[in-house]
């Protein structure tokens, strides 16, 4: 199991989110890879955290920072690609994988088959924001603002298509030891596809390690200890 | 030392760039085939087969590539540039490949994906039995011992005699994550993306 870290991006620089709302900043990017390396992280989702307003001009700046990046860390990388356009200035980034949350949920077929070709099927991720309202699993959608539920989500078409699934529980985002893994419950997803984050700890570590989950993505508080990546990493052999 | 890295369009040309100058090495990158001209070619691998062999084909690259190696030159391809030095891949419904290694690419299982890290270890003398090996001595390590990242959904089977090859993994044993034949190398994992040990490899290799 990988154990990495998500790193959000906002107006070319890091902030910390809590509860999907609160945002404190963190500094530039580079940085915090430099820090995520030297701790052996084995990887780094660098997600922007936009919504139906981003501007293809936000997304350029963005993608001006994410291009000069210097890092051996393997790099995930998505939020606001929406179209072939945005697709195209992903093409000579330092970056591994794509993210796609919106165009997955809104079933953009063209646009992932354009990035499966750019990039390969091995590199596309889908993310889900999801979260629990009473006994249903409600999936965020950025690109309209609005929550649907997981069951009118075509999760064929993202078993398909995507490598892998990342589901980030965004009510406990930024939170420790809290990801909800109820949420996994009947998830039509294979556990090996799965790579889980939002609110986690050591304890969801250890859970991660026997659910079979391909990975987990700490949040803020990886960067808050020097070396905790090395407790997250002992914490799976405990287990 | 002149380090070529070919650029035909197929992403991260950067991260490769960055690995090689963090051995202190300047590199140039190439997108006419004409203008190759180097000791060491790099072929980086990122798409489908099916796509990166018609760019090498309609760049004239693949002719240029057998050139460089007629010429004496070293070749090295990373995750797809090693898998299109083979004869055949099945990716993309089947795709001819530059036949440069006696070998195939297959799907490493229905539905299966190997994304994460694995451990590597070789003796430096090993790899240098063959005709590759590192010309400009830029490191005295004898042992790589470390670990490299995998993001990958097809393997290399080799079927050379007399070649240097590591496997994958144990799980992935009939598959090459690095293989050395003369001026040839191929690694199936990212090195530019393996942190430590891909410094360690960079400086071993060149």
């Amino acid at each position: 199991m990988r154990i990495g870290s998500t790193v959000l991006l906002s107006e070319q620089n890091c902030i910390q989110s809590y509860e999907w709302r609160l945002k404190r900043p963190l500094g530039r990017i580079q940085g915090v890879l430099d820090s995520l390396e030297e701790y052996q992280c084995d990887e780094v989702a660098i997600i922007r955290p936009v919504r139906e307003n981003d501007s293809f001009a936000n997304f350029q700046k963005d993608i001006e920072v994410i291009k000069k990046l210097s890092s051996m860390t393997p790099i995930s990388f998505g939020g606001g690609v929406r179209t072939l356009e945005h697709l195209k200035l992903l093409q000579y980034l330092p970056i591994e994988r794509l993210i796609f949350s919106s165009a997955f949920i809104e079933k953009n077929e063209k646009l992932i088959l354009g990035a499966k070709s750019l990039f390969g099927h091995q590199a596309i991720q889908c993310l889900l924001p999801i979260t629990r309202k009473g006994t249903e699993v409600w999936v965020y959608n950025s690109s309209k603002n609005n929550y649907i539920s997981l069951t009118s989500v075509d999760t064929e078409f993202i078993n398909e298509l995507a490598n892998e699934v990342i589901l980030f529980d965004i009510t406990h985002e930024g939170m420790s030891n809290s990801f909800d893994w109820t949420l996994l419950k009947n998830m039509p997803f294979d556990s090996k596809k799965i790579v889980v984050s939002g609110g986690i700890g050591k304890g969801d570590i250890q859970k991660a390690q026997v659910n079979g989950i391909a990975s987990v993505l700490v949040d803020n508080k990886l960067l808050h200890q020097e070396y905790s990546i090395l407790g997250y990493k002992h914490a799976t052999k405990l287990s | 030392m002149k380090v070529n890295i070919l650029d035909i369009g197929s992403g991260n040309i950067s991260s490769i760039k960055n690995w090689v100058e963090k051995a202190n090495v300047p590199t140039k990158i190439i997108k006419n085939a004409q203008h190759i001209e180097s000791d060491l070619l790099i072929l980086p691998g990122v798409g489908s087969a099916g796509s990166y062999m018609n760019r090498l084909k309609e760049g004239n690259y693949d002719v240029a590539i057998r050139e460089h190696l007629a010429n004496g030159g070293r070749l090295l391809g990373i995750c797809l540039g090693f898998q299109i030095m083979t004869q055949h891949s099945e990716e993309d419904g089947g795709v001819n490949c530059l036949g440069l290694i006696d070998g195939y690419v297959e799907r490493i299982g229905a539905d299966i994906s190997h994304n994460g890290w694995e451990s590597l270890q070789f003796r430096s003398n090993e790899m240098n039995e063959q005709s590759f090996h590192n010309q400009h001595k830029l490191t005295k390590k004898r042992v790589l011992n470390g670990r490299v990242f995998y993001n990958h959904e097809y393997g290399v089977v080799n079927n050379e005699h007399d070649s240097f090859s590591t496997s994958v993994s144990s799980d992935f044993s009939q598959y090459d994550g690095l293989f050395v034949k003369n001026k040839i190398i191929g690694i199936q994992f990212h090195p530019e993306k393996s942190q430590i040990t891909g410094l360690d490899l960079i400086s071993m290799i060149l």
